[in-house]
């Protein structure tokens, strides 16, 4: 197996704050490798580290035996890692089939005059780019959902996997989830690790953040532990939980601010 | 044909070319921008084509297509600068900008004329009307004074360029480009990481905005054969900013419409016209109060238009 992803050294800080210091791992293709740590651990601040959404300030990202250091985020994109957010970030008054066409942008061509003039050219892009779209909303399971529908009307299940449908339009070899089963109830979780499941069987490989642990546990290949910006674990689901660094990360988070 | 009347096609005139306007402000808003330097590109390109024409005789369509260009090329120079701006401050920016333009233009004297402006500029309707004399083609043959036949060119020909205009933007809107300045405009961050390079966009849509007023300003120009820095003061950057307040920019019907109703208005109510600026603030307080989206908006076009689903249809 080859890593798809490999961090260095990689330290992230913002002033006088250090989010994340000294993380090296790496992800192989084909892998789901769950991110887990109690809030604040820097898990998010990882993902936007990968994605240059605050480039790290030091040590280097490689992606497919490439430094992304220097390339801004849409060129990490188009390279193969999409993502989705947190909290969702659709484009609210769009509809639901726009959403998933803007992810396609980096994938198709057609500039302003071929856009203008609707060009031959243009015509079948716009054709392929639709059809795209229809497979993505069925992949995803919202084939039932209109898809002139705006976005910011979808529920909120239905909104997470919208996102992952949108980041899915850009062809991503890898896939950053964050959180994407938070505020789902069982059922819910379940189908999103369905969902999970099948992607990767699309040959995409997945990094995914969840606090589910049971969604982590069922769903991870391996797990890379975080605690105060650093990277406290590393192995897999079975061997983290008997981690005694790991059981006192989260055992001392709960004792001290009774937060899971 | 003693229906043409040189009047009502002369606020007509006026009606298009600030069409033309309301889309350039629409056009840099639709990624989320908000510039108020459009007087500014709009001098640009006014003085270009009118500096073109009176000093090298350059052609008419040859001098607007260069105002228009010159003022998109100086939308790319201040467009670059202004991405580190957002919001509000862009905005003060871009204002600074227009009055930095007509502080050159006044004080420019040498080129531009100072604060008299320039004269004798070839008007289009009376350089057509010239033309089809010379090939024994007169007005009179058409049953038309003059003045009318003048009139009504200059009114075909903006007519002509901001249906152009308008029709471009609409279908650049409906395109991929379209969709990534409406996914700026609703998510910067979420565009950029869903692939879309958002610095290039943003400085082309700030260009296309710049291009359009500079369009407008050369069409100007050519229908009035005579500007003045005055013509591009504070006041006509507020009076495009309200095209598209009051109109809507949710949408390019949004400007137009405000363009057009904003035009008029004053030229109805005549007897009331010094109290111009009152009645646009006035407006504006409404609209922000009862409909801060503008009068214009998707849902209201929808609903217009039963049957078809507006966006991406």
């Amino acid at each position: 197996m080859t890593a798809i992803l490999a961090l260095e050294r990689v330290g992230k800080s913002f002033g006088g704050l250090t989010a994340l210091s000294d993380i090296s791992f790496s992800v192989e293709a084909g892998e789901i490798v769950g991110v887990i740590g109690p809030n604040g651990a820097g898990k998010t601040t990882l993902f936007n580290v990968i994605t240059a959404v605050f480039p790290p300030t030091e040590g280097s990202v490689v992606f497919d035996g490439e430094a992304l250091g220097g390339l801004p985020s849409h060129a990490i994109a188009r390279r193969g890692i999409g993502r989705t957010f947190q909290n969702i970030r659709l484009f609210p008054a769009m509809t639901v089939e726009e959403n998933v066409m803007v992810g396609r942008h980096c994938r198709t061509r057609a500039g302003v005059w071929r856009g203008v003039l609707r060009t031959r050219g243009e015509r079948e892009e716009e054709r392929g780019t639709r059809a795209r779209t229809r497979d993505l909303l069925d992949l995803v399971g919202l084939s039932g959902a209109d898809p002139g529908q705006a976005a910011g009307s979808l529920p909120y299940g239905h909104q997470r996997r919208l996102e992952i449908a949108r980041a899915l339009a850009s062809e991503p070899r890898l896939l950053l989830l964050d959180e994407p089963a938070a505020g789902m109830n069982d059922s819910e979780t379940e189908e999103m690790f369905r969902l999970i499941r099948r992607v990767r069987e699309l040959g995409v490989t997945i990094l995914l953040i969840e606090h589910d642990m049971s969604l982590v546990m069922k769903a991870c290949d391996r797990l890379v532990v975080f605690n105060f910006g650093r990277k406290i674990a590393e192995g897999t689901p079975l061997a983290i939980r008997e981690d005694p660094g790991v059981v006192e990360a989260y055992l001392g988070f709960q004792e001290g601010n009774g937060d899971a | 044909m003693e229906w043409i009347n040189p009047y009502h096609l002369q606020v007509a005139s006026f009606v298009l070319i600030n069409v033309l306007l309301g889309v350039s402000i629409y056009v840099t808003l639709s990624t989320g921008q908000l510039s108020l330097g459009n007087a500014g590109f709009m001098s640009i390109g006014a003085y270009t084509a009118a500096l073109l024409a009176t000093n090298f005789q350059v052609p008419i369509p040859l001098g607007i297509a260069a105002g228009g260009l010159l003022a998109g090329a100086a939308g790319v120079l201040v467009g670059i600068p202004s991405l580190r701006l957002s919001g509000v401050y862009l905005a003060i920016a871009t204002l600074g900008f227009g009055e930095v333009v007509r502080a050159v233009a006044i004080n420019w004297e040498s080129l531009t004329g100072g604060a008299v402006g320039i004269a004798g500029i070839p008007q289009m309707g009376r350089v057509i009307l010239a033309r089809s004399r010379d090939l024994g083609l007169s007005p009179e043959s058409l049953g038309m004074r003059p003045n009318q036949f003048i009139s009504l060119l200059v009114f075909l020909i903006l007519l002509a360029a901001s249906t152009l205009v308008v029709a471009f933007f609409l279908r650049l809107a409906r395109s991929r480009v379209g969709r990534a300045y409406a996914a700026i405009r609703l998510d910067e961050r979420a565009a950029e990481s869903a692939g879309i390079p958002v610095t290039y966009y943003k400085v082309l849509a700030f260009s296309q905005g710049a291009m359009v007023s500079g369009l407008a300003g050369a069409l100007f120009a050519h229908s009035t054969s005579f500007i003045s820095p005055a013509d591009f003061t504070y006041h006509r950057a507020v009076e495009i900013l309200i095209f598209a307040v009051f109109g809507g920019s949710g949408h390019i019907l949004g400007p137009v419409f405000g363009a057009a109703l904003l035009t008029t208005l004053p030229e109805a109510l005549r007897t009331v016209s010094h109290y111009r600026y009152i009645l646009y603030g006035v407006l504006v307080v409404l609209m922000m109060i009862f409909r801060p989206q503008g009068i214009v908006d998707p849902p209201l076009l929808r609903r217009l238009r039963p049957g078809r689903t507006g966006g991406a249809a």
